[in-house]
């Protein structure tokens, strides 16, 4: 406590002062810093709310929060400033020697700030009911319908036809960077259905301002409608619940096209795709055992009949390649014997030039195990190269052509 | 065979330590509890600064993502279960006896119990270090990933983790009855219920809110060790079970546990505040009922953490956990004006109890957003969150939890602590706090997910993650003067009298520390303040 006796007005004063003078100081000293203030000030307000929607319910979410804010805002300046302004104002100051008046309560005012809030809060809750209502449905008769199916740690997603059942083409690649991606029409309803083939995933995508949890043993579906004006945007997703470690690769992306790109997209990719070796988000009963118990027989050497013909075995298990190097002949073609044991789970083995993010030199079909395949892949020139699963970008090896 | 006698010193010094290591005196046993909780509190910070580091920037730099998971899973089972709860459970034990002018608590010796399950349940959850991996499952330990040694990578570090919390959970069961039955049954003459002190009264909801909310925690934990070890098919869908059902069961405890964690602190800040304000506590009895409110509707909100499950009834869930803000509103606006036309003396511990309220306050705010139920589709699980449940737990129950230490530790030790450092300490805390956790609200509105451990240097979230682990590393500052001013006090610290900071309630009305049976002679008790009513006489105006 400081002794010196000082009128209380004085002593107002000086605090006021001191804050203030340390506010401007502050100021000036991230002005000779070079950060903008203005700049700074607007991100931060500007970082206080979510992004943009780019769909109609993501709107309205983003409406109802701007509402939620205003009001919280409100409740902070109001609370906020009368504990900062009752700190000051009632400091104990010298002279204060006898007890301030001993008040014990006021049924009046304790009757209004239980009414008030509570109306408040009723209030609250009826908007947000009727946001709830518009924004979580989903409906029987969209025409698109998609299916995201989560793994550890990878989304696929199955086109469907309008009987919800019918797969017209799965997308194995979640990123649109990587000529993959969830594609969606612009200006139409979207049904998303969700399944997980192990545990609980999310599907998230900031922009949609929503998320749904993709729960092993129940299928979560809602609606969403990407504005027209978003076509050929790309969002960004990831999922957004621990799945284990791989949780924070586990991204996708989705990417609107007008209504008849995506018609004539999907129609495309349905002629071009092969009968699905198996309807993924059905994975397969995990009691049943994987094809091959035994690794295939990577150790040894491969048949080795000349440089024609030439065939290397590869087994993906447990989102990883059983070897992390492999050895080819320059300038003969060769096989790849490719055996993905991870049921449900999709790989291929793509080949790039000098490391994994280098050019690509040859793609293998990619398919959901469990199941084998064999590459055929052309005559590479001497050199290091490396070869890696498309889906799963952290599975890698080197290959060497001599 | 020479036998020789020990030196005095070292019989003497051993049985100061047998007397504190076998002793069933609730003061010494309070103090213990503190102890430990202050180790796993350091612990586990720690544990965050990792966490921070690894966040500062993008890439991976320090862990991998499976080190990461154990770290943060580390942290949030140390910091709840090993920290706050057992924290606010040593202050009651200390102070609770005392307040109610009590010579123990009513069950001493399964009070000591309760003590020394709890370093047992954290050597156990911490030797998942060194047997292959921690639990990595966050510390809500979501089935089916939970379930399976493939799937989250983790083996005995997850069954360890299951064993330790329900240890940690019978010890607080057996608190809560012993806390139950010493508030019932051992209270001074004249001291009826309603001239209790506001800490007993929230010690009291607390404890009804962990008897019936702990076993069935309990039950969750014992069927995800069937799950695991002998084959059950309580959660597992592959096999029949139902992932959600873990959800409802967890939530069940673990949303009344976080009133379980704010609800002793919110006590301390309602000790603090009349007397730092030499005034009564406005509207003492709404504040109880306020209080009984939040612990019965503390028990119909828990889906509120399911949100986007897809598996909840949401409008229920939704006005429910909007209509607990009322009686956390009414407490707020009783703190306010309690303060309001007060004397104040700005003194350490009034310092904290004010940060808890003006902190508290934004993590009271930033929770209605997640009522709202399409607002919580945005928020869930992003940093939001991390935000709102920090601004809860630290910013409410964390600067409590160090009011309530500044203000008692002159009862506990007989000795004050530095006034200097402890502002010092609040200012660095306070400006850390606010550093570390404000910018989470905005990366979680940016679309950050919580619990990863790597992002995109692309995504927009680099400098809001360096600014949280430059304030991490500022609130890690804030404790290293407090434990320097721990440190200091007790060798030099001025000594305290028995009623340093002319208090309300009766614990300040015996020595400095006060003597194992507590009390010589007692105060008459016509109020909730008999200190108050001693010193200044009781009439019509107080």
């Amino acid at each position: 406590m400081s002794s010196s006796p000082r009128s209380r007005t004085s002593q107002t004063a000086i605090f006021a002062l001191a804050v203030g003078a340390a506010i401007i100081g502050l100021s000036l000293i991230l002005v000779g810093l070079g950060v903008n203030l203005l700049d700074a000030g607007r991100m931060f307000v500007g970082g206080l709310f979510p992004p943009v929607a780019v769909t109609t319910q993501g709107a309205q979410i983003r409406d109802l929060y701007t509402i939620v804010f205003l009001i919280a805002v409100a409740i902070f300046i109001v609370v906020e400033g009368l504990i900062i302004w009752t700190v000051i104002r009632y400091r104990r100051k010298p002279g204060d020697d006898t007890l301030p008046p001993q008040t014990h309560g006021n049924n009046i005012a304790e009757f209004v700030w239980t009414i008030v809030p509570t109306i408040l809060v009723i209030f609250m809750f009826v908007i947000s009911w009727q946001t709830l209502n518009q924004v979580d449905k989903s409906s029987a008769d969209s025409q698109t319908k998609i299916r995201a199916v989560a793994g550890q740690f990878q989304w696929t997603f199955d086109y469907l036809a309008p009987d919800g059942t019918t797969i017209l083409y799965t997308e194995y690649i979640p990123l649109v960077s990587a000529d993959g991606g969830m594609i969606v029409p612009a200006g139409r309803t979207v049904q998303l259905s969700l399944v997980s083939n192990d545990v609980i995933h999310a599907f998230y995508v900031p922009q949609f301002l929503f998320k749904r949890d993709v729960v092993p043993g129940r299928t979560n579906s809602f609606d969403f409608k990407v504005n027209d004006s978003d076509v050929g945007q790309t969002f960004r997703g990831q999922c957004a619940e621990l799945c284990g470690s791989g949780h924070s690769i586990m991204l996708f992306e989705v990417k609107a096209l007008s209504g008849p790109e995506f018609d004539a997209w999907l129609a495309l990719k349905a002629k071009a795709a092969p009968s699905a070796p198996a309807p993924s988000g059905q994975p397969a009963p995990s009691g049943q055992p994987a094809p091959s118990g035994q690794p295939a027989p990577s150790g040894q050497p491969a048949p080795s009949g000349g440089a024609q013909g030439e065939t290397l075995a590869l087994t993906a298990h447990n989102i990883a390649y059983d070897k992390t190097s492999l050895t080819a002949t320059a300038g003969a073609p060769f096989k790849i014997d490719f055996k993905n044991e991870d049921a449900g789970t999709p790989h291929n083995v793509a080949i790039h030039q000098g490391s994994a993010t280098g050019q690509e030199v040859f793609k293998g079909e990619i398919f959901p195990g469990a199941a084998e395949k064999t590459y055929d892949v052309p005559a590479l020139s001497a050199g290091a190269y490396a070869f890696v699963c498309t889906v799963h970008p952290n599975m890698t090896g080197t290959l060497t052509v001599q | 065979m020479a036998t020789t006698t020990l030196p005095r010193s070292a019989s003497a010094s051993r049985s100061t330590l047998y007397e504190w290591l076998t002793t069933t005196d609730h003061k010494k046993i309070g103090i213990m509890y503190l102890i430990n909780s202050f180790f796993f509190f350091f612990f586990a910070g720690i544990l965050a600064l990792l966490v921070r580091s690894e966040l500062a920037q993008p890439g991976l730099q320090f862990f991998t993502d499976q080190a990461y998971n154990e770290l943060f899973s580390m942290h949030g089972t140390i910091m709840i279960f090993l920290f706050v709860i057992p924290m606010l459970a040593g202050f009651g034990n200390y102070v609770v006896p005392l307040q109610i002018g009590a010579p123990d608590m009513a069950f001493p010796r399964i009070n000591a119990l309760s003590l020394w399950m709890l370093p047992l349940g954290g050597i156990l959850l911490l030797l998942g270090f060194v047997t292959g991996g921690t639990a990595a499952a966050g510390w809500t330990s979501y089935a089916p990933l939970s379930e399976d040694h493939a799937l989250a990578a983790t083996g005995t570090g997850q069954d360890l983790w299951i064993v330790a919390l329900v240890l940690i959970g019978t010890s607080s069961i057996l608190g809560a009855i012993n806390f139950l039955v010493t508030i019932f049954k051992m209270r001074a003459p004249g001291m009826t219920l309603f001239r209790m002190p506001i800490l007993v009264w929230t010690v009291l909801v607390t404890s009804v809110l962990v008897l019936m909310a702990t076993p069935v925690i309990t039950s969750a934990l014992i069927m995800l060790f069937i799950d695991r070890n002998y084959g059950g098919s309580f959660f597992d869908p592959r096999v029949g079970g139902d992932a959600i059902l873990y959800q409802n069961i967890f939530w069940f405890y673990s949303h009344p546990a976080v009133y379980v964690m704010v609800l002793p602190a919110m006590g301390m800040v309602s000790e603090i505040l009349p007397v730092f304000s030499r005034k009564p506590l406005f509207g003492y009895k709404a504040f109880i009922f306020a209080t009984a409110a939040i612990g019965a509707l503390g028990f119909s909100v828990w889906a509120h953490h399911m949100f986007t499950t897809g598996a909840v009834f949401l409008p229920f869930f939704s006005i429910m956990t909007f209509l607990i803000a009322v009686p956390t509103g009414v407490k707020m606006f009783n703190w306010v004006f309690t303060m309001w036309r007060g004397q104040l003396m700005l003194k350490t511990p009034l310092l904290f109890a004010i940060g808890f309220l003006t902190m508290f306050l934004i993590g009271g705010i930033n929770g209605a957003f997640s009522a709202s139920v399409p607002v919580d589709f945005a928020l869930h699980d992003t940093y939001w969150v991390v935000a709102h449940l920090h601004y809860v737990l630290f910013g409410g129950s964390v600067f409590g939890i160090m009011a309530g230490l500044y203000y008692w530790f002159p009862k506990m030790t007989g000795r004050m602590m530095n006034e200097t450092i402890g502002k010092a300490q609040f200012v660095l805390m306070f400006i850390g706090f606010n550093l570390t956790f404000f910018p989470m609200h905005e990366l979680g509105l940016a679309g950050m997910p919580r619990r990863i451990a790597d992002y995109s240097s692309t995504a927009g979230w680099n400098q809001l993650n360096l600014l949280a682990t430059i304030g991490g590393f500022t609130i890690a500052a804030s404790m290293v003067l407090l434990l320097w001013n721990i440190f200091i006090s007790l060798r030099s610290g001025t000594p305290a009298g028995d009623d340093p900071w002319e208090g309300n309630t009766l614990e300040w009305a015996t020595s400095s520390p006060p003597p194992a049976y507590n009390f010589d002679r007692l105060p008459e008790i016509r109020s909730e303040r008999p200190l108050f009513d001693a010193r200044h006489g009781r009439t019509a105006e107080h």
